[in-house]
């Protein structure tokens, strides 16, 4: 093809031509703006950079073609039928444009966010080189704190996130019966506001004035004075709220209108239910970032007094929104995780979920609860005093619905026939690791210990507890378990298995001993200690290496398996939920027909049991055999 | 099971105890939260050890074994005794700790009938500390002095951006917020020199914005406070 | 259950996916619109805070010493943007029923008083007497209005496209989701500006 006619059609080629206009367009409009006003000088990079930072992803999104069918439906052209061009993948190529296929979606969000985990956990490592030792070594205290602030920002906004969102992607609308999301354009745009967001925060390692660098929580006044590396966090975080929100519209309509005839809400897998309730708390707390950030926008590009105490502004405003989004935010970094878990669980025991409805009604009382607990954040706040007992109450309370999930999950390993594969090790790895995170959340709730030990080490250990040994090994567990859905081919167990020992033991290695130098007295976010923590402190570091080797086990699993691993059956687990009912990888279009749903998810040990069938619901009789009055003994 | 169980609790437990978690107890608050400290050990390690014995047990009774791959579980599909047994258990015991910790936040924030007060003044990236007499000029330093067992209020002010008033061997913090006066109460029992350390990210120096607080005994605090307020001219109050 | 998956199309340029069962009565497109709304209404919520904190918690004067908010002005405008959502009532029973006049009247009408109420709200601005950065009030007054004030914008932008496709013969009795849709939304910026109005305006 000549380069012409590709910069004309939509494609990355178009977008990165159009992502050019865009910075011209802002050194434009800051230039004319600038000169309208008389102000000197004229040409002010910090404003430009500003300006490209919200203009350029928009045009690049234009160019890439993301928004051409709406341009096209806007001009009033006559109504085009849908002929479905923009879906599925035929070549690699097809990764890398606007696709509309749910599962070519799912798959660019996994392996996107898996990238930004590997420069997260990298950046982790350079942490860690320089925390092995007092002093300072390898940085300055100034990239110190970019560091950890990329490092948190990216694996949460760039990782955690958007990869339950692709992993949903992929089979949430196999696992209903639905041929493809409800918007399916929408759904290619919230794939592609991602990597804006990431690129982004990395960038911000270029700014004049070094990186964002006021931790990933930026609490102002600290963040309305920095330098304008913080501008990049202050914007990356839109677009990739607007990311999340985007997805969670798509999830609640997908699921609610969209399911196979039979799937009551009752009969929805967990995974479903999971992602139903963290889609609820997105849609509901996600605007709270994006208020707190256009208000730190506001204050430090056009010195509004949001947060200037001398002008009457308010410092702890900040944290109120910041925390009424960001605790949710820890529940929706965890709950498509016991998603996760329910199926892999139930699968690999070969046993029914142990109290099904409890499952999801507890999902639903975290999602309550988990909107009034904001200011346990902000116990050292300085807030009212007051405020603080009823958190404590509510934020312990929590304990009591993610308890009946671990007990219940305990339950169904109760006399099941446990299938010890990688999925299900990283899953009983996780309810061991996510327990003790839990606790320690409790022992945080508490409020006279968390007047000692916030801001100290012992958090950024319940941080890792439950984000990596909790929410992280939920993804890893996934991911081996959907595998050879995605890719049609198996990947290797033994490699696997060793990527579980060694995470597993370093893990701790790396993170448990966290729990002790926080307790005496390290605060976090330091690049320099006093000589009493040097020991701990040495240890952590070598072990945090191990646990980047063991990443390495896993990416090298990853890639050697989907080029070369043996193909994989239809359904290698015996599972019995739609998505297994259909090749690996699934068929284009998902069914052929939508099958009906006769039966539970999870009815493993019931004889002759049945979720779905390929038959219309005239056909599908519902057969006598199923547990319609399921045992409960 | 339950015997293995309660066995490797009490372990726990003692194990658990037996480590010194804490810094010097330098103050009659940090007495009470290290205990509340022990009582939340004593409570999380039989979850803890339950969750685990669970999962070994399992592993190792119900794995698959060579020739069940075919097999499936029983199919149990709830128990309603059991749910409602761990629904309300753990709801006890989290009221039964939050009561305890509400009982010790509200002993260690008793205001006292006699206090002194010290004004802390936070800024990038160091700590000061002001005095006030009526009467008497202020005294302003950079070393925190306190007298062992007096009832001290610290008055915290920040001038520029968030910090953290920390002294880790009185287990109490508090940010220091600009535009606001946030306070808390301290018995230092233990003379001796100990670190104060700002915990809340402030920017470059936020690594170094360490400063000492010294607990003397009242005789000598006496003795140095009216120095302090010699060397100052009356004059030269802020 | 066996594997249903190997019998399917092989050429996906003719193939088309199977019908997606219905499992609900309410349309995907209006429900998509009810969620978004309750984002957008988290956002203002979000503001509300800032406004509550500068406010109530601050107790701040309001509006900020030497100054005085148009009330009265703002009150006309209050008056322009609500007979913009009887008009766009208006422009849906039209082409429900199919009157094609009430149509293209009706949603440049409403698209018409929209724009009037954004002029205005500039003009306020400009003559306002005060800016955002002299004080924690003014920022909140700005913070809350802009914010609404780019709701209207995103507002006409779907109006302005409903008026193109309109005049170029879309919509009728069985196709109004085009029109419906956005028309919540318009509905959602005026009720929100009451909010916004009486509270920052009138209390
Ligand atoms: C996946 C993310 C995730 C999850 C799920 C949680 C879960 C919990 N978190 Fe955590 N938390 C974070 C991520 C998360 N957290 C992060 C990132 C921060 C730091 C932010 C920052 O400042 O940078 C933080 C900080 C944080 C604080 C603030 C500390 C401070 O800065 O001063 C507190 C205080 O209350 C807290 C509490 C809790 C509690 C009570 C839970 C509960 O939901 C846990 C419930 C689970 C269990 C309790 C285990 C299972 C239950 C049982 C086996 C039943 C029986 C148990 C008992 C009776 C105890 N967390
Ligand atoms: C999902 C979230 C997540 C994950 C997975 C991790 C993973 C890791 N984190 Fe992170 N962390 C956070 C979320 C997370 N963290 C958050 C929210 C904070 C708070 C930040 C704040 O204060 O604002 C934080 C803060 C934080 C701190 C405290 C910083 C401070 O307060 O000063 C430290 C310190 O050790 C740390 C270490 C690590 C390490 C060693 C890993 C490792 O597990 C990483 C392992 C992965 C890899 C290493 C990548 C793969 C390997 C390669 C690319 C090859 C190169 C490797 C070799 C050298 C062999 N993290
Ligand atoms: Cu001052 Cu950190
Ligand atoms: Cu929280």
């Amino acid at each position: 093809m000549a380069v012409a006619t590709r910069l004309r059609a939509p494609g990355l080629l178009r977008g990165a031509l159009f992502g050019l206009v865009g910075l011209a367009f802002s050194y434009g409009i800051t230039c004319a703006v600038r000169a309208l006003y008389g102000w000197d000088p004229v040409l002010n990079g910090n404003s430009v950079a500003l300006v490209a930072l919200i203009a350029c992803p928009l045009f690049f999104l234009v160019g890439l073609g993301a928004f051409d069918y709406w341009f096209y439906w806007a001009s009033g052209k006559p109504t085009r039928p849908e002929d479905h061009s923009s879906h599925g993948a035929r070549s690699w190529k097809d990764y890398f444009r606007v696709n509309t296929d749910h599962k070519v979606i799912g798959i660019q969000y996994v392996v996107t966010s898996f990238f930004f985990l590997l420069v997260g956990g990298l950046i982790a490592m350079l942490m860690r080189a320089e925390l092995a030792q007092p002093g300072m070594q390898f940085v300055d205290a100034e990239t110190f704190n970019g560091l950890f602030s990329v490092h948190a920002s990216l694996l949460i906004f760039l990782f955690v996130i958007p990869v339950f969102a692709g992993l949903a992607n992929f089979v949430l609308p196999l696992m209903i019966g639905a041929p493809d999301m409800a918007f399916p354009r929408l759904n290619a745009l919230s794939y592609w506001l991602l990597p804006i967001a990431g690129i982004m925060m990395l960038a911000s390692f270029l700014a004049p004035g070094g990186s964002f660098a006021t931790g990933w929580t930026a609490y102002a006044p600290l963040s309305t004075d920095a330098p304008i590396g913080q501008m990049f966090f202050t914007v990356a975080v839109q677009f990739a709220g607007a990311s999340s929100v985007l997805t969670a519209l798509n999830f609640l309509v997908t699921i609610i209108t969209m399911r196979a005839p039979g799937m009551s809400f009752w009969r929805m897998p967990l995974l479903v239910w999971a992602n139903f309730s963290t889609s609820l708390l997105v849609v509901i707390a996600t605007p709270f970032i994006a208020a707190s950030q256009f208000f730190v926008l506001l204050d430090r590009a056009l010195g509004f007094n949001f947060f200037n105490a001398a002008e009457g502004g308010s410092v702890l405003m900040y944290q109120h929104v910041f925390w009424f989004y960001s605790h949710p935010a820890v529940y929706i970094m965890m709950l498509p995780g016991f998603g996760i878990i329910s199926e892999i669980l139930s699968v690999k025991a070969r046993k029914p979920i142990f109290g099904y409805r409890m499952m999801a009604f507890s999902l639903l009382a975290i999602v309550l609860l988990g909107f009034t607990v904001w200011a346990h954040h902000m116990f050292v706040s300085g807030m009212q005093a007051w405020i603080r007992i009823p958190m404590m109450i509510t934020t312990a309370i929590i304990a009591v619905p993610t308890g009946i999930k671990i007990f219940s999950w305990l339950a169904t390993l109760w006399r099941g026939v446990l299938h010890l594969d990688t999925p299900m090790l990283f899953a009983l790895g996780f309810l061991t690791m996510f327990t003790l995170g839990g606790i320690s959340g409790v022992m945080l709730a508490m409020i006279p210990v968390t007047i000692h030990v916030s801001d100290t080490y012992f958090i950024v250990a319940h941080i890792h507890y439950v984000l990596f040994g909790g929410s992280l090994f939920t993804i890893f567990a996934g991911v081996y378990y959907w595998f050879p859905k995605m890719t049609g081919r198996m990947y290797d167990e033994r490699l696997g298995k060793i990527h579980f020992w060694m995470t597993f033991i370093f893990f701790n290695l790396t993170f448990g001993p966290m729990h002790v130098i926080g307790l005496e007295g390290m605060p976090r976010r330091v690049a320099d200690y006093a000589q009493q923590f040097a020991g701990w402190n040495l240890f952590i570091s070598i072990s945090s290496f191990f646990v980047g080797a063991s990443t390495l086990v896993f990416v090298y699993n990853m890639v050697a398996s989907w080029r070369g691993g043996p193909r994989a059956s239809a359904n290698p687990w015996r599972a019995l939920t739609l998505e297994w009912q259909v090749s690996s990888p699934p068929p284009i279009f998902n069914f052929d027909h939508v099958p009906t749903v006769v039966g539970g998810p999870y009815e493993y040990g019931v004889p002759g049991a049945v979720h779905g069938v390929f038959k219309s619901p005239a056909e599908a009789k519902p057969s006598g055999t199923v547990a319609t009055a399921p045992t409960r003994e | 099971m339950l015997i293995i169980g309660a066995i490797a609790s009490l372990i726990g437990i003692a194990v658990a105890l037996s480590i010194d978690w804490f810094p010097v107890q330098g103050s009659s608050q940090a007495k009470k939260i290290d205990d509340l400290y022990d009582v939340l050990l004593v409570a999380s390690v039989p979850v803890f050890v339950l969750v685990e014995v669970v999962v070994l047990y399992s592993v190792w009774k119900f794995r698959m074994r060579p020739g069940e791959e075919e097999k499936d579980g029983a199919p149990i599909h709830g128990n309603t005794m059991l749910e409602i047994i761990w629904t309300a258990i753990p709801a006890l015991l989290i009221f039964g700790l939050c009561a305890y910790a509400y009982t010790v936040l509200v002993d260690i924030e008793r205001k006292p009938k006699r206090e002194m007060v010290v004004q802390v003044t936070a800024q990038q990236f160091a700590w000061s500390y002001q005095y006030k007499e009526p009467g008497r000029p202020t005294v302003n330093t950079d070393v925190l002095y306190v007298p062992k067992g007096e009832s001290v209020r610290f008055n915290i002010k920040a001038t520029d951006v968030i910090h953290d008033f920390w002294v880790p061997a009185f287990r109490l913090k508090i940010d220091a917020v600009p535009g606001i006066t946030t306070h808390y109460r301290v018995t230092p029992v233990r003379k001796g020199s100990y670190a104060v350390v700002c915990a809340e990210l402030c920017g470059l120096g936020h690594s170094t914005m360490r400063s000492t607080v010294r607990v003397v005994d009242p005789v000598t605090f006496k003795g140095w406070l009216a120095a302090q307020q010699a060397a100052k001219p009356a004059g030269a109050t802020s | 259950m066996e594997a249903a998956g190997a019998a399917h199309a092989q050429d996906a340029h003719e193939a088309h996916p199977p019908e997606a069962h219905r499992s609900s009565r309410v349309e995907p497109q209006l429900l998509g619109m009810l969620l978004f709304i309750i984002s957008e209404v988290m956002i203002f919520g979000a503001f509300f805070t800032a406004y509550f904190f500068i406010r109530v918690v601050n107790a701040d004067p309001w509006p900020a010493h030497g100054t005085t908010l148009p009330v009265a002005v703002a009150g006309i405008n209050t008056a322009i943007l609500l007979s913009s959502s009887l008009t766009m009532h208006w422009t849906l029973t039209s082409v429900k029923s199919g009157n094609r006049f009430g149509l293209k009247a009706g949603i440049l009408s409403t698209f018409l008083l929209g724009a009037t109420f954004l002029f205005v709200q500039i003009n306020e601005y400009a003559h306002i007497g005060f800016a955002p950065h002299d004080s924690a009030q003014g920022s909140i007054f700005y913070g809350l209005t802009g914010l609404h004030g780019a709701h209207v914008f995103i507002g006409l932008t779907l109006l302005a496209m409903v008026t193109v496709r309109a005049f170029r013969g879309h919509y009728s009795p069985e196709e109004h989701r085009g029109v419906e849709v956005p028309g919540i939304y318009w509905h959602f910026v005026d009720v929100m500006w009451i909010i916004v109005y009486s509270t920052i305006y009138v209390l």
